[in-house]
């Protein structure tokens, strides 16, 4: 019986191959949409579950209240671990973890590692990174002992065994590899090509609260111990931070628990990789089904269309002895059927579209992910809720009918008819949404890309600068600046597009302290970003003096620059300002005032911020190079830095870069919804255009009649597309209000964002009524055009 | 075989009823060869379809093999259908999707019978009827008298006691129409089989035992 099913089913195919053609094409595309997003949404659900202890691995995050500010951060200092091990029994051990790019050199090859990580020697313990080679015991415990994955062995070493041999480290350490690891897989937020022990870090030797750059990781005894180990923790740090760090009045610091698995998608901090968030992972999951639903709905639309076509079919079936539930399961197989054919093709799609799609997502998927045996089971299943969804009703509306009603007239379609109109609304609904949400994030990201930032980051180079360059620091700085092409060169603590460097500032007259980031840098920095000064003067020779190191100890003043926040916070007029004395760490005088500018991004305000003079900080080099022929002067650099910095590589980056990558999530969400708003609106059409199609094969004759009768091609045109107009004009009037509830929820999460302008909703639902006008003229035009003698005579 | 009694088919217009069939009483033994004449809308069809059990009268008294009819289960009614009664009709309805073999297997599927049983009882009906030659065609294939045959052969494929015809050769030539009324006059000589057919035509008619006229919903003698 089955066996018959099919034939009949492929034969039908055959004989409708246009129909047959978009009702495939259509579930295909969708259901590579779906299995696209499924694959990412899997890959983003199992971060860091691979570890076998998962369950009972906690990052400690830090949160404090200090001078009127509330401060989260996912960073610790190095004390943490080891107190908590020694003191909290549900504790069982420790990792601590630091990032931090270096330059790695073995003979003549040399290479800035930005995957480079100090670790406690329970690292390869804790979590389950496997060893290739070597005792995960002992890997890392001694200072100068590192672990290389298998990747860079061959990068370094080749072919050669490189367990025993020695690396230099920073051009001074050499760094003995005990251990091989197999790469990080790409779902852990533990990413590296290098673990050194942390030992060997100048910060190990004494145990502190604060000075907190390092992420902290337990391993508990159970589960189960998180919520009474919270609260331990809890009242601990409040009497820590009493007797320890002298908190008092409304200044408080704890310390929380996250559960490793829940750090990328829940915690709102990032640690050394980019969480994520569940809400996108919604969002996506929801335009999954939505895309699924689309094309679902045109199988259901052409098949009930196409019903009255099979009623013959149908009712000698009946007529021969089939029960409903006969006619029922051979539709339904039907479905299925071309529903499996369909996932063949949305599997191709998907292995073909994947590399682009990791592309826009920043993600790598692998394509083997797609083949295997879950994978394939999974998409089975998916091909039975197709099948049912998209086959169901036509199944049910065929199979109830009246034998004696359809082997004489065939179907009447006076139901269907209303239900294929809601459906067509359905999808319209849906893609005016995704196009309009599309359109609004797209237009935020554009604004934050041209945002005036208070700072120019246009053709600013980012180099980076170490302690051996410090000792030359002037003279090298001096031969990059004379280079023809270069504007200027300035030395600073950290790039302006992100300035993490958190602390407190007093004003000595009023004792006033605020919270503040704070960055030190030379006195090229204003020209070099083009920062406008509100008051005061530019720093001078005269403050490098007084910061000299020569100086020594309490001697050394540095002289600070204040934005408007800061100033602002502690209650002066900019000019008010200049001149005062403040405190961060060491005293010194407010020679300026600089206008706020954009040093974090624009999800948060703009903050206090203090720059002071110390050039010995400084992490980077900022260049400043005019825009015309940027190889040549990039050149240039290369062949003064090969020449004055022998021990490391020539690795730059543009300022815009930084500032784009901050917006990574917002970026890869923008791609993902553009991609299938595409979609949906192509198989919206795509159904658009085959509902048209039946219809004209339905109405030859009427309209045969009416061109005899002297309608023109455009007569028969407005005709048949006025029907569908009036659909998506209802789609465009349910699609707006939703689409500006969900986009204007999403803005809300911008300090700085666009108004939402009501051109862009009209602008969407207009392109969407252009393409669903030109998709039914298209097709009507053949009809339209016909000789109607002809149509008359077939019929 | 059939027993009609006082079978009224109406339909409620407004507050009229507009009758198709009004009071009919009708015995048909097994072996009969009936011809039922009339004109267009007199519920030839009609009454066809009710005997055929595809249709249900408004009113009134069926049994079937001395069964009732109305007071059987849909299912059992649905077993007696299968088994007994085989319909041709003057469109042929075969399916167009299926060869001439799988039009003819089709309502074996649906009573269960084996696979390997399945093709002996086609095979048989094929070398009979002399149409082994064209079973791998599709209906568009073939002439109108060669599909009112494939349409006979697959009302026969079941063994029924009963063939009801409705207009079977209305849309065949005379030489066609002849042929199918020789096939059916053999069939009731030599299996058997009780005839029941619709027809316009006087000489189609005279085919049978006896002739019913039927008009405006009413039998006349």
């Amino acid at each position: 019986m089955i066996r018959t099913y099919i034939k009949i089913a492929l034969r039908h195919l055959q004989k409708h191959t246009l129909y047959a053609g978009i009702n495939l094409l259509g579930l295909a595309i969708g259901l590579s949409g779906c299995i696209l997003i499924g694959l990412y949404i899997w890959h983003e659900l199992s971060y860091d579950r691979f570890h076998e202890k998962a369950h009972r691995l906690v990052r400690v995050t830090w949160a404090y209240h200090f001078e009127d500010a509330e401060n989260q951060t996912a960073s610790t200092g190095t004390r943490v671990g080891p107190e908590f091990t020694r003191r909290f029994p549900e504790v069982e051990a420790y990792v601590r973890l630091l990032k931090y790019p270096r330059v790695l050199a073995v003979g003549d090859k040399m290479f800035e590692e930005k995957r480079f990580l100090y670790a406690d020697s329970a690292f390869f313990g804790l979590f389950s990174f496997p060893l290739l080679e070597g005792n995960p015991a002992t890997v890392l415990d001694a200072p100068e002992k590192l672990v290389i994955t298998q990747s860079a062995a061959k990068k370094y070493f080749g072919s050669q065994h490189p367990i025993g041999r020695s690396i230099t480290v920073g051009g001074t350490k050499e760094f003995m590899i005990t251990g091989i690891a197999a790469d990080a897989p790409a779902n852990s937020q533990i990413q590296f090509d290098f673990v050194g022990s942390f030992t060997t870090l100048n910060a190990a030797r004494e145990e502190k609260w604060s000075e907190a750059n390092y992420l902290t990781f337990l391993q508990l005894h159970s589960p189960e111990a998180i919520g009474p180990l919270q609260a331990k923790i809890r009242a601990y740090s409040e009497q820590v931070g009493r007797e320890e760090l002298q908190l008092s009045g409304n200044n408080y610091m704890t310390y929380q628990l996250e559960p490793i698995t829940e750090v990328h998608l829940y915690s709102p901090l990032d640690g050394f990789e980019p969480n994520s968030s569940i809400t996108y992972i919604w969002v996506l999951a929801a335009v999954a089904l939505l895309i699924l639903l689309v094309a679902c709905v045109n199988y259901t639309n052409l098949s009930t269309a196409q019903a009255a076509g099979r009623s013959a079919e149908i009712g000698m079936r009946k007529v021969m002895g089939a029960s409903r539930r006969d006619i029922f399961f051979q539709f339904i197989s039907e479905a299925f059927l071309l529903s499996l054919l369909a996932v063949a093709v949305a599997l191709f799609l998907s292995f073909v579209l994947l590399p682009s799609f990791n592309q826009l997502a920043g993600r790598q998927l692998e394509q083997e992910l797609l083949f295997q045996p879950l994978t394939l089971l999974l998409l089975l299943g998916l091909c039975a809720v197709v099948a049912m969804l998209a086959g169901a009703y036509p199944a049910m509306v065929l199979s109830g009918s009246k034998v004696i009603g359809i082997l004489k007239k065939g179907f009447t379609f006076t139901g269907q008819a209303g239900l294929r109109k809601g459906l067509i609304v359905f999808q319209f609904v849906i893609s005016i949404f995704l196009l309009i949400a599309t359109a609004i994030i797209l237009q935020q990201l554009s604004f934050i890309q041209n945002k005036a930032l208070g700072y120019s980051k246009e053709h600013v180079l980012e180099l980076p600068i170490d302690a051996k360059m410090s000792e030359n620091y002037d003279a090298l700085r001096d031969a990059l600046e004379n280079l023809p092409g270069v504007r200027s060169v300035a030395g600073a603590y950290e790039a302006p597009t992100h300035i993490g460097w958190s602390d407190g500032l007093t004003a000595l007259e009023s004792g006033k302290r605020i919270s503040i980031n704070a960055m030190p840098a030379d006195e090229h920095l204003v020209k070099t970003l083009n920062l406008s000064l509100l008051a005061g003067e530019d720093f001078t020779q005269r403050d490098i003096q007084l910061a000299d190191p020569a100086l020594q100890g309490d001697n050394i003043q540095y002289t600070y620059m204040l934005n408007e926040a800061a100033v602002r916070a502690l209650g002066w007029t900019p000019q008010q300002a200049i001149g005062k004395r403040v405190a961060k760490g060491r005293e010194g005088i407010v020679r300026a005032v600089v206008q706020d500018f954009h040093f974090r991004s624009l999800h948060e305000p703009i903050g206090p911020l203090a720059i002071f003079m110390d050039k010995r900080l400084a992490g980077s080099f900022f260049v400043k190079i005019d825009g015309r022929d940027v190889p040549a002067t990039l050149a240039r650099l290369q062949g003064v830095w090969g020449a004055r910095v022998a021990h490391r590589p020539f690795d730059y980056k543009f300022l815009d870069d930084s500032y784009t990558a901050l917006y990574k999530a917002e970026q890869s969400i923008a791609g993902v919804f553009t991609t299938f708003a595409t979609v949906a609106i192509l198989l919206a059409c795509l159904g658009l255009f085959a509902l048209t199609a039946y219809a004209m094969v339905q109405r030859t004759k009427e309209i045969g009649i009416r061109k005899v009768l002297g309608a023109t091609v455009a007569d028969i045109l407005a005709l048949v597309s006025l029907d569908f107009i009036k659909l998506v004009l209802l789609a465009i009037a349910i699609a707006i209000p939703l689409a500006y509830g969900a986009t204007s929820k999403w803005l809300e999460g911008f300090s700085y964002k666009i108004g939402l302008a009501w051109w862009v909703f009209g602008l969407a639902g207009l392109v969407t009524l252009l393409i669903a006008v030109l998709t039914v003229c298209l097709q009507a035009l053949k009809t339209a055009r016909a000789n109607p003698v002809k149509n008359l005579r077939s019929e | 075989m059939i027993a009609l009694r006082n079978i009224y088919k109406w339909y409620q217009t407004g507050i009229n009823r507009t009758f198709i069939l009004k009071d009919i009483d009708l015995d048909i033994a097994e072996g009969d060869f009936v011809s039922l004449m009339g004109p267009s809308g007199s519920g030839k069809s009609t009454l066809l379809n009710i005997i055929g059990m595809l249709d249900e009268p408004s009113e009134g008294e069926y049994h079937f093999l001395g069964q009732p009819v109305y007071q059987l289960k849909e299912r059992q009614r649905k077993e007696l259908y299968k088994q007994h009664i085989g319909i041709v009709f003057q469109q042929y309805h075969l399916i167009d999707e299926l060869t001439v073999y799988e039009n003819i297997e089709a309502p074996l599927l649906y009573q269960g019978v084996k696979g390997s049983e399945r093709k002996s009882m086609v095979a048989d009906m094929l070398d009979r009827f002399n149409i082994v030659g064209k079973k791998d065609l599709f209906p568009n294939q073939l002439s109108g008298g060669q599909q009112q045959l494939v349409g006979v052969v697959r009302a026969l494929i079941a063994k029924p006691k009963l063939i009801l015809a409705d207009e079977p050769t209305g849309n065949l030539n005379s030489a066609q129409g002849e042929e199918i009324m020789q096939l059916f006059k053999q069939l009731n000589k030599e299996e058997g089989v009780t005839i029941l057919q619709a027809t316009h035509s006087e000489k189609n008619a005279a085919w049978g035992d006896r002739t019913l006229h039927l008009l405006d919903g009413q039998l006349r003698a």
